[in-house]
C-alpha cells in the first residue's frame, strides 16, 4: 500500500509542481503574516482560480500555503502581539516579550523551526494513518457516518471553548445552510425561494470566501493599524544555524506538541488553536521554571508553532478517507481536491493514486521549505511586510475575491450570496460568534441529515438500525462523553472544592 | 483614377454582399452549453464530440463548448431550450433525467422544446450486488426479492434518474419490490456496495468495469453484450426484458430550419463510423450509441411516457 506512495514522488518534482510548493509557502507567509488574514481565507480565495490548473499545481499551491501562514502567523503575534492567524495567539504569550527584550529574530527562528517540525510530523502522520485508515472506512456505512458527523458537531460545539451558546449557535447556522437546496433523498426545493442557482445547495467556497475573507478586509480598510516598527527594526537575527543549537532542549516539547497537534487536527471541530493552547499549557506544567513563562520563555513559542502546524496535514485524514474535514481549512482544501475530481473515501487511494500521494509529499515539502524559505534573512523581509498600505491590500483582495467567486459557476448571483455571507460574517465577527462552527455546520450538518436518512431507509424505517455495530456504538459513547464530560468535570471539581 | 477605386469599391461590395448570401451555415462559432462543471461525463462528451462535428460541418465550423452547471443540468438544458432557433446554440441532453426533471418539479421546459439532434452514449445499466449478500446470480436476487418483498436494499444514485429507471422496469417486468436507497451519486453508493451497507445496487457499466473482482454483477440491460465488459451476459440472454442506460446527446433550440437541422444531424450521423471517435470515447469508457433526428425524439417521449405513468401511480418525492 505504501509502495503507491514512492510510486508518486517523480512527479512532485516536475518543475511546475515543485514551483508551486515554493510559490505557495512564500504566498502563506505572505498571508499569515497579515494580521486577520489567515490560512482558510488563502485558500478559499484561492481554490476558484486553481480550476483550470494540473490537480498537482493546484494541490501544491495549497499545501505550500497551509504550512507558510501557520508560520507566518508567528511574525506579527511576536512583533506585535497580533496573532496573524487565530492559532497563533499562544504564541504571542512568550514572542511578544522576546521581541521587546530584542530577541525577535530568536523568536521569529524558534517559531519557523518549531513550525516546520510540527508540519514534517503532520504530513508522516498523513502519509502513515490515511492510506490504512481508508480501507476501515468501508466499514462505514450509513448510520456510522451518520454518528461521525453527530460526533463532530457535539465537539466543535463543546470542544470549541469559550461560549458553547455562542458555538452553538453558529453551528446552527451553519446547519441550517446546509439544509438550503434541493432535499438530498428526494430533491425536494428546500429555502430556495424558487431560484434555480440555488438548488444544488449552498457552495461551501462562497460560504468560506464570504464568511472568512471579507470581516478582516473589513477590518483592514477600517482601520488602518499603525505598525510599531520598532521592534521589526531590532530582531538581532542570527544565522539559522547559530540559533539551532539554543533549541536543542525543546525536543520534548516539540515531540508532545507534535502528538497533541496531530490528535486534535484528526478530531472534527477542533483546530490549531486549541492544538496550540494545549500544547502550550503542557509544556509550561511540565517546565522545570514555569514563572518565566509568559516573560521572553522561548520554549514557549516552540510549544504554540510546532502544534499550530502539526494539525495541519492531519486534519486531511478524516477529510481524505471518510469526506469529513476536521478543522475548516481541511474543509476548504477538501473543496479543492473535489474541484480536481478526488472523491474522498477508500477509491481515492486506487483511482487517484499520484494525485492524493503526490499531494502528501507536497506537505512533506511545503514544511521543509518553511525553515528555507522562512529562515533568517526571509524573517526580516517578511517582517516588513507588516508596513504594506492596508487599504492597497485590502482592495486587492476584494477584487480577487470577486473574480474567484464570479469563476466557480460564471453568475453574478453567487457574488451576491458571497456578499450576504460577508456581512453576516463581519457581524458575527463583532458579536464575537466563533466562525468555524458555521462551516463545519454546513459539512456535517449535511452529512449527519443525508446519512440518517438513508440509514433509515436501509433499516425500514427502524431506528435500532442506528446503533447496529460496534462501530456506532463507539461512535455513540465518544458523542455523549463530549457533551456531558465538560459538566461532570466541573461538577467533580466543584465538589472537591467543597470537600 | 478615381474611376478605378470607384470600380474596385463596387466591385468589393458585390462580392462581399454576394459572399454573404452564398455562406452556408454555419459562419461563426457554434455554442455548446453543457449543464454539468468541466471534467463530468456529459462535459466529457460535448468536448470529444466538438471537434468530430466541427469536421462533418465543414470548413470553417467551430464549437465553444460552454458549462453552465446547477440543478441536475437544468439550468443548462433551460437556457438551450430558450435561445435563439438559428443553429448558434447547442444543449447538450440526458436523459432520461431531463424528462423527469419536468415531472417532479417546475420546468421551463418540456418534450417539445427541442429539435433533437442526436444521442450518442448510451452507458447501460447493471445490476450488482455485494459479496456479502450472498446473490451473485439473477435467479438467487430475483427468488429472494419475491419470497421478501422490500427486504432487499437497492443502493443507487437519486431518484428519477436512469438508474431508478432501471429498477422500476424490474420490478414491472419480474413483479417484485425493493427498498430503494438513494446515494448522492453513484460512487457513494458503489461504497455502500463494497461494504456490504446495501445488499443490490444499480449502476452503470462505465462505473462496474474496474470493480467486476470485488461485486458480483449480474448482468447489463443492453441488447447486446457491452464492448466494455463481453463476457458479461445481457438481462434478455437470462430471459428478462430489461434494457435501460443514461443517456447523453445534443438538442437545439425548437424551430431550427430545416436546412440547419439536415446539416447537424448529417454531422453527428457520421460519429458512429468515425473509428478516431469511438476510440477517444472508449478511452474515457463512455459507450457510443449514436440515435439521431426523429428516432431520438421517439426515445425521448417513449422514456417520458413510462416516467409520467409511474409519477401518476408511485410519485418518487
Amino acid at each position: 500500500m505504501y509502495s503507491d506512495l514512492l510510486h508518486a514522488l517523480p512527479d512532485v518534482f516536475a518543475w511546475t509542481n515543485f514551483a508551486a510548493v515554493v510559490i505557495g509557502v512564500i504566498a502563506g507567509i505572505v498571508v499569515g503574516a497579515m494580521p486577520g488574514l489567515s490560512a482558510t481565507m488563502a485558500i478559499s480565495v484561492l481554490v476558484p482560480f486553481t480550476f483550470g490548473l494540473e490537480p498537482l499545481v493546484a494541490l501544491g499551491l495549497m499545501a505550500g500555503i497551509y504550512n507558510g501562514a501557520m508560520y507566518g502567523g508567528a511574525i506579527p503575534a511576536v512583533l506585535l502581539r497580533i496573532p496573524g492567524t487565530p492559532a497563533a495567539v499562544a504564541t504571542t504569550f512568550d514572542g511578544y516579550p522576546m521581541a521587546q527584550k530584542g530577541e525577535g529574530g530568536f523568536a521569529l527562528q524558534v517559531a519557523v523551526v518549531s513550525s516546520s517540525i510540527g508540519g514534517i510530523a503532520s504530513a508522516f502522520a498523513l502519509m502513515l494513518l490515511a492510506p490504512p485508515l481508508s480501507k476501515v472506512t468501508l466499514l462505514f456505512g450509513p448510520s456510522e457516518v451518520f454518528w461521525v458527523a453527530v460526533f463532530g458537531l457535539a465537539s466543535i460545539i463543546f470542544l470549541l471553548g469559550g461560549n458553547p451558546v455562542k458555538g452553538l449557535i453558529s453551528a446552527c447556522f451553519g446547519v441550517f445552510v446546509s439544509v438550503i437546496g434541493s432535499d438530498p433523498i428526494y430533491g425536494n426545493d428546500r429555502f430556495t425561494f424558487g431560484q434555480l442557482e440555488m438548488l444544488d445547495g449552498i457552495n461551501i467556497v462562497i460560504l468560506l470566501v464570504g464568511l472568512y475573507a471579507l470581516p478582516p478586509v473589513i477590518d483592514l480598510l477600517e482601520t488602518p493599524l499603525k505598525t510599531d516598527g520598532v521592534n521589526s527594526s531590532k530582531l538581532g537575527t542570527e544565522p539559522i544555524w547559530k540559533a539551532l543549537p539554543r533549541m536543542k532542549s525543546f525536543w520534548k516539547t516539540w515531540l508532545r506538541g507534535s502528538f497533541l497537534g496531530i490528535w486534535i487536527g484528526i478530531l472534527p471541530g477542533a483546530g490549531g488553536s486549541m492544538a496550540a493552547f494545549m500544547s502550550y499549557n503542557e509544556a509550561r506544567r511540565t517546565s522545570k521554571h514555569p514563572e518565566t513563562w509568559g516573560e521572553g520563555e522561548p520554549e514557549g513559542v516552540a510549544a504554540a508553532e510546532v502544534a499550530n502546524n502539526a494539525d495541519t496535514a492531519s486534519a486531511l485524514i478524516p477529510a481524505l478517507t471518510l469526506g469529513i474535514p476536521g478543522t475548516a481549512v481541511a474543509a476548504v482544501m477538501l473543496g479543492g481536491l473535489l474541484v480536481h475530481g478526488l472523491q474522498p473515501g477508500p477509491m481515492l487511494f486506487r483511482d487517484n493514486p499520484d494525485i492524493v500521494f503526490g499531494f502528501m509529499w507536497q506537505f512533506l515539502f511545503g514544511a521543509i521549505l518553511l525553515v528555507l524559505l522562512g529562515g533568517s534573512l526571509a524573517t526580516n523581509s517578511f517582517a516588513r511586510l507588516l508596513n504594506l498600505p492596508r487599504p492597497l491590500l485590502g482592495s486587492v483582495i476584494i477584487v480577487l475575491m470577486l473574480i474567484g467567486v464570479y469563476s466557480i459557476h460564471g453568475r453574478m448571483f453567487d457574488v451576491y450570496l458571497m456578499l450576504g455571507f460577508g456581512a453576516i460574517g463581519w457581524v458575527m465577527d463583532r458579536l464575537k460568534f466563533p466562525l468555524p462552527p458555521v462551516v463545519l455546520g454546513l459539512i456535517l450538518g449535511g452529512f449527519a441529515e443525508e446519512n440518517l436518512r438513508l440509514a433509515l431507509r436501509i433499516g425500514r424505517g427502524d431506528p435500532m438500525v442506528l446503533f447496529q455495530n460496534w462501530t456506532s456504538l463507539i461512535l455513540v459513547a465518544l458523542t455523549v462523553a463530549v457533551v456531558v464530560g465538560p459538566t461532570l468535570k466541573k461538577r467533580f471539581i466543584d465538589s472537591r472544592k467543597k470537600a | 483614377m478615381l474611376n478605378i477605386f470607384k470600380k474596385t469599391a463596387i466591385a468589393g461590395a458585390m462580392i462581399l454582399s454576394a459572399g454573404a448570401a452564398l455562406a452556408e451555415y454555419p459562419e461563426k462559432p457554434i455554442e455548446v452549453i453543457v449543464g454539468y462543471s468541466a471534467g463530468g461525463g456529459t462535459d466529457v462528451m460535448a468536448r470529444t464530440a466538438a471537434p468530430f462535428i466541427e469536421k462533418y460541418l465543414g470548413e470553417g465550423a467551430s464549437l465553444v463548448v460552454k458549462n453552465m452547471p446547477g440543478a441536475s443540468g437544468q439550468i443548462g438544458v433551460t437556457e438551450a431550450a430558450n435561445a435563439e432557433p438559428d443553429g448558434y446554440t447547442l444543449g447538450t441532453f440526458n436523459l432520461p433525467g431531463m424528462m423527469a426533471r419536468t415531472i417532479d418539479r417546475e420546468a421551463d421546459y418540456n418534450r417539445d422544446s427541442f429539435t433533437y439532434l442526436a444521442n450518442v452514449v448510451n452507458d447501460p445499466n447493471v445490476i450488482v450486488t455485494s459479496k456479502a449478500s450472498g446473490l451473485d446470480t439473477l435467479d438467487k436476487l430475483l427468488e429472494e426479492a419475491k419470497a421478501n418483498p422490500l427486504a432487499i436494499t437497492v443502493g443507487m444514485s437519486s431518484l428519477g434518474g436512469d438508474d431508478h429507471f432501471a429498477l422500476i422496469k424490474l420490478e414491472q417486468a419480474t413483479g417484485t419490490e425493493f427498498t430503494i436507497v438513494p446515494f448522492k451519486g453513484s460512487a457513494p453508493a458503489r461504497t455502500a456496495l463494497l461494504g456490504g451497507h446495501v445488499a443490490m445496487g444499480i449502476l452503470n457499466i462505465s462505473e462496474v468495469a474496474e470493480f467486476q473482482d470485488q461485486l458480483n454483477v449480474l448482468g447489463v440491460a443492453t441488447n447486446e453484450r457491452s464492448q466494455f465488459a463481453p463476457d458479461l451476459p445481457t438481462f434478455k440472454e437470462q430471459g428478462l426484458d430489461l434494457v435501460n442506460g443514461s443517456l447523453r446527446g445534443f438538442i437545439a433550440p425548437a424551430g431550427l430550419p430545416e436546412d440547419v437541422q439536415a446539416k447537424l444531424i448529417g454531422a453527428f450521423e457520421q460519429l458512429s463510423g468515425d473509428q478516431e471517435f469511438l476510440d477517444a470515447m472508449a478511452a474515457t469508457a463512455n459507450p457510443v450509441e449514436v440515435v439521431t433526428g426523429e428516432e431520438f425524439k421517439q426515445l425521448t417521449s417513449d422514456l417520458y411516457d413510462l416516467a409520467n405513468g409511474v409519477w401518476q401511480t408511485t410519485p418518487w418525492n
